[in-house]
């Protein structure tokens, strides 16, 4: 039967012995406006890609991963995946499956972004069966009057204008499909290319982006996080929340929340506040649920972000600890119980082997966590946990107030002088930290500030106690010498404020693609930081205080806001919250990092009025091209933040990620001194135009913060800068070079065009260094370059990758 | 030499792994090179004499690539302007093209010296240039304080115990000795 649309209508009468199936109801007709109101406008006619399927996007990827070849560190040299095996793979050998170890780590690059992307996927889909039955499918997404595009990747990549949380069904629909059928190709016999892989990889990282969007898009429109509804603490005014562990007052009953998947945590929270009880129990969190718990209820505090987990159940300070999923210790269950807190697992995907008790007589529960039978449960609907994790807690925390698990003096001076300075805990440690050496001191010289020094650089692993021959705990040791400092980590951070407005998009637009704003600067994801927490607020401080804006989530966003000025302020109290120069922005938990992946969306359609619907090539093509962002996952560590930056790379937006980040055996480089790959076109008129590198990268490490400050400025290049913006990128990038590496970048010049380009101050300066340095000429009456660049500035080049966007060319035509 | 263990000791690559040597074979190894380019790496900041010892092997002829933020440190000595900056996932990536033209213009290079570079990201550049600077071979070692299996060959590991950095240190000294070139 034929799809009924546009009002048609269908009568049925006098039928007998006829079953009928109604597959999917189909609007009359999809119109603009927010949900709720009138209907509005017709809305834009489907794009070309609407929900792309493997190799729907691929001649888009080709033309990324022509430029940005595919750069691979193997970290292991076998593949071990079938019984062929194992494979030395060493030296681009081919296995007995026929694979080179490129394609193979082209592969494993893909493995780990369907790891990414399930996590995000699965979430995102737990979150709408548990919202659908606890609110029904007809929530509507409405964020306000200031978010009218509600949903940008949704409607970028699916084609549809999600209404209701219902909607989502068929987004994630789709997801799965796609993940299923990319999943497939890792099999072995299947894929033979690394670039097909990595192909793949991009896919994976898109439909991981719109995961993103939707878990994010169903909690703000369940539990009214804030939003785009003005005037009511949403947006650029969302209130700040206390972070560090300084800040839980443990002398109160605590429970601790751990993982991404917030309705459990919301629902303590509920109870809480309905039994009268927010200023009797202390609910603090750690890692994106903890984000998202301040996001739903205003007495949440946020303990600590992933790097410290380790050390906060070490500390004992939780009278309960509820897990919902990801980026939980897997040895978590093990922690609570030294510590006496029972553990209550939320989620099927994570339930650490306890009994599953959900549905089961709350008092028994209790009875049964606070009796310590049993050392936790499992409580698998989110409406149950509330009433359990609390009475739990204010009963353990009876039972617990004299307990304390911080080492005693003597039991300190006992550890640090068994350490026979073997060394093996250096080798055992991620950061390869001396700690033999730190304890010596200690021990030897009573010297504990080497040792707290330890605090902020160990990235919270463990792995130092699992080969210590004396069986020093060694977290337990660092904590202590760095105890009064622990309880002093008291920071400030503003709870995430979820998408950025329409309104703002509309405001800074235009100073973004002409670059007179230099930068987004996108500083997400995990704390395996190479040295410490500091490392992200540097990041953060340095270009928020140069007009960049600073938007952030997850980990990194809690990292940032635990270090202060010398006023005793952090940058969240220091920096305006809204979308504009100097800005520094809270998005949200790892989920509300798609909404920094919609800002620029909505530059391209707001501001650039590209069409949206189904439209993902034309939309990347123009943020790659115009909008100067940069992502920085300076402690990036899981398989999340694989797919999260690979997901940012094919929509045009480059990334950094710290040395570590280097384990993820790829990268995406350019070649700036290979002319024949910046080679683009000016839609104006078709021609082809060699133009500098920028940006020259879509994923590459620092070795160091220092050398990753300029680096990421380099990355805020487009080629369509106008010469004033430019300036001022120009600016930034030697600045920051000359502060943190005592010289020039040494190709500044491969980002001028002509002398308007450059810095106003240094004009006379740089001019003379192009002639002297790189042997161009300058007319000096007119102070003009008159030979050298790379090209010269044309106010119109209207720069695009897409052939068919050329003026009078194919369907894309302006 | 024995064998070693990583010193990041889970780094196990797999069967081909980089040869515990003397500061002497690969001095040797230096001197017989076509194009040597020493890569400098920011841990050499945290002590002058690292600093003055890329500077005495950049006087054997044998370049200097500065990564991370190093260049400081020969800045602050009078000698930025006779090293070259490079970002180390940048010149990893050149230097496994032939055709890349190198720090002077004149080619690609066919013996390249880790020194001073953050371990693990050390370690992920050199097993780069051992599966894929093959045709031609670009050998790779490190003369860090660190075992690196990915390495072709490698000074052992130096542990923190009292007077090993001057043992390494005094490592470092033979190996600029015995560059003949």
């Amino acid at each position: 039967m034929e799809e009924l649309k546009k009002g048609g209508i269908f009568e049925i009468s006098d039928l007998k012995n006829v079953r009928i199936s109604i597959g999917e109801i189909v609007e009359a007709g999809e119109k603009e406006g927010r949900a709720g109101e009138g209907e509005g406008k017709e809305r834009e006619p489907m794009g070309p890609h609407p929900m792309p399927r493997i190799a729907t996007l691929r001649d888009w990827d080709f033309k990324l991963l022509n430029r940005y070849k595919p750069f691979y560190a193997p970290l292991c040299d076998m593949c071990c995946l079938c019984t062929y095996g194992k494979c030395d793979l060493t030296g681009n050998k081919k296995g007995a499956c026929g694979i080179r170890m490129d394609a193979q780590h082209g592969r494993i690059v893909l493995l780990a972004c369907l790891v990414g992307c399930s996590a995000h996927c699965g979430h995102g889909r737990h979150l709408l069966h548990d919202m659908i039955k606890k609110f029904g499918r007809d929530v509507p997404i409405d964020f306000g009057p200031e978010v009218d595009i509600e949903a940008p990747l949704t409607r970028l990549v699916c084609g549809i204008k999600p209404r209701t949380i219902g909607d989502y069904e068929k987004v994630f629909n789709y997801i799965e499909e796609q993940i299923v059928q990319l999943a497939d190709a890792l099999h072995t016999g299947q894929e033979g290319s690394y670039l097909d892989f990595e192909s793949k990889a991009l896919h994976m990282g898109m439909l991981d982006s719109l995961n993103k969007e939707a878990a994010d898009i169903i909690q703000i429109a369940c539990y009214k996080m804030p939003s785009g509804f003005t005037g009511v603490g949403d947006g650029p005014d969302v209130p700040l929340v206390d972070v560090g562990i300084g800040t839980i007052e443990t002398e109160k009953p605590v429970i601790i929340v751990i993982g991404h998947n917030v309705p459990p945590a919301a629902d303590i929270g509920d109870y809480l506040t309905e039994k009268g009880l927010e200023e009797v129990v202390e609910l603090g969190g750690i890692c994106c649920t903890s984000i998202d718990t301040t996001r739903v209820y205003k007495k949440a505090k946020i303990a600590s972000a992933l790097g410290r987990q380790l050390r906060v159940l070490r500390a004992g300070i939780a009278d309960v600890v509820v897990v919902d999923e990801q980026c939980i210790r897997a040895d978590v269950l093990e922690l609570c119980q030294k510590t006496h807190s029972p553990l209550i697992a939320t989620n099927d995907k994570a339930m650490h082997g306890l009994v599953d008790r959900t549905d089961d007589d709350p008092d028994k529960i209790v009875a049964d966590l606070v009796s310590e039978r049993v050392p936790g449960v499992v409580i698998l609907e989110p409406d149950q946990v509330g009433e359990v994790a609390v009475r739990t807690a204010l009963e353990m925390d009876r039972k617990r107030r004299k307990l304390s698990f911080i080492l005693t003096d003597a039991e300190f001076k006992h550890w640090v002088g068994e350490c026979i300075q073997c060394g093996g805990c250096t080798l055992a440690c991620p950061n390869g930290l001396r700690i033999g050496e730190a304890n010596k001191s200690a021990a030897a010289l009573g010297d504990t500030k080497p040792l707290a020094d330890l605090f902020d650089l160990c990235v919270g692993c463990g792995r130092c106690e699992q080969v210590c021959k004396k069986h020093i705990p060694i977290v337990d040791v660092i904590t202590k010498a760095a105890y009064p400092q622990v309880k002093a980590e008291k920071g400030r951070m503003r709870i995430g404020r979820g998408p950025v407005w329409d309104s703002e998009i509309r405001e800074v637009g235009a100073p973004i693609v002409l670059g007179t704003i230099p930068g987004i600067i996108a500083p997400i994801g995990c704390g395996n930081y190479p040295n410490g927490t500091k490392d992200a607020w540097l990041i953060v401080k340095e270009f928020a205080e140069r007009n960049y804006i600073v938007t952030l989530t997850g980990c990194m966003a809690i990292d940032a806001a635990l270090w202060k000025d010398e006023d005793g302020k952090t940058l969240y109290e220091q920096h305006h919250g809204g979308f504009d120069a100097g800005g520094v922005l809270n998005i949200g938990s790892c989920v509300s990092n798609a909404h920094i992946h919609d800002a620029a969306i909505k530059v391209a359609s707001i501001f650039a009025g590209r069409p949206l619907r189904g439209n993902y090539e034309e939309i990347a093509d123009y943020i790659l091209s115009r909008v100067g962002a940069c992502g920085v996952a300076w402690g990036a560590m899981s398989q999340k933040a694989a797919s999260i930056a690979t997901g940012f790379n094919r929509l045009g937006v480059p990334a950094v990620v710290g040395p570590h980040g280097a384990k993820y055996r790829r990268a995406f480089l350019g070649r700036a001194d290979r002319s024949e790959d910046w080679r683009i076109i000016d839609a104006t008129d078709g021609s082809e135009v060699f133009v500098e590198p920028g940006p020259q990268h879509l994923l590459v490490a620092c070795e160091t913060v220092e050398e990753a400050l300029p680096m990421i400025a380099k990355l805020c290049f487009r080629p369509s800068d106008t010469d004033r913006g430019r300036s001022i990128k120009l600016t930034h990038y030697i600045d920051l070079s000359q502060k943190y590496l005592s010289a020039y970048p040494p190709d500044w010049h491969l980002f001028v065009r002509t002398a308007s380009d450059l810095p106003i101050a240094a004009k006379g300066e740089l001019l003379k260094k192009l002639e002297d340095e790189q042997g161009w000429v300058v007319d000096w009456k007119t102070k003009k370059i008159k030979e050298g660049p790379i090209r010269g500035y044309n106010p119109s080049f209207n720069p695009t990758n897409l052939e068919r966007l050329v003026r009078g060319r194919g369907k894309g035509k302006k | 030499m024995g064998v070693e263990i990583p010193f990041d000791v889970a780094n196990i690559p797999g069967p081909e792994v980089g040869e515990v040597v003397a500061p002497e074979v690969i001095g040797s190894f230096i001197s017989s090179a076509k194009r040597p380019l020493l890569v400098v790496g920011s841990e050499i900041l945290r002590d002058d004499f690292f600093v003055e010892t890329a500077m005495e092997l950049a006087k054997k002829g044998i370049p200097i690539a500065a990564t991370g933020h190093s260049l400081r440190g020969f800045v602050e000595k009078g000698y930025g302007e006779k090293v070259s900056y490079y970002n180390l996932h940048e010149l990893t990536n050149c230097l496994r093209d032939p055709s890349w033209r190198g720090l002077d213009g004149t080619g690609n290079y066919d013996f390249v010296i880790f020194l001073g570079i953050v371990y693990y990201y050390a370690s992920q550049m050199l097993s780069c240039l051992k599966n894929f600077a093959t045709d031609p071979l670009v050998r790779a070692v490190s003369i860090d304080r660190y075992y690196h299996p990915q390495a072709r060959m490698s000074f052992a590991n130096v542990s923190a115990r009292d007077g090993e950095e001057e043992e390494y240190k005094e490592m470092l000294l033979r190996l600029a000795e015995s560059i003949k070139r």
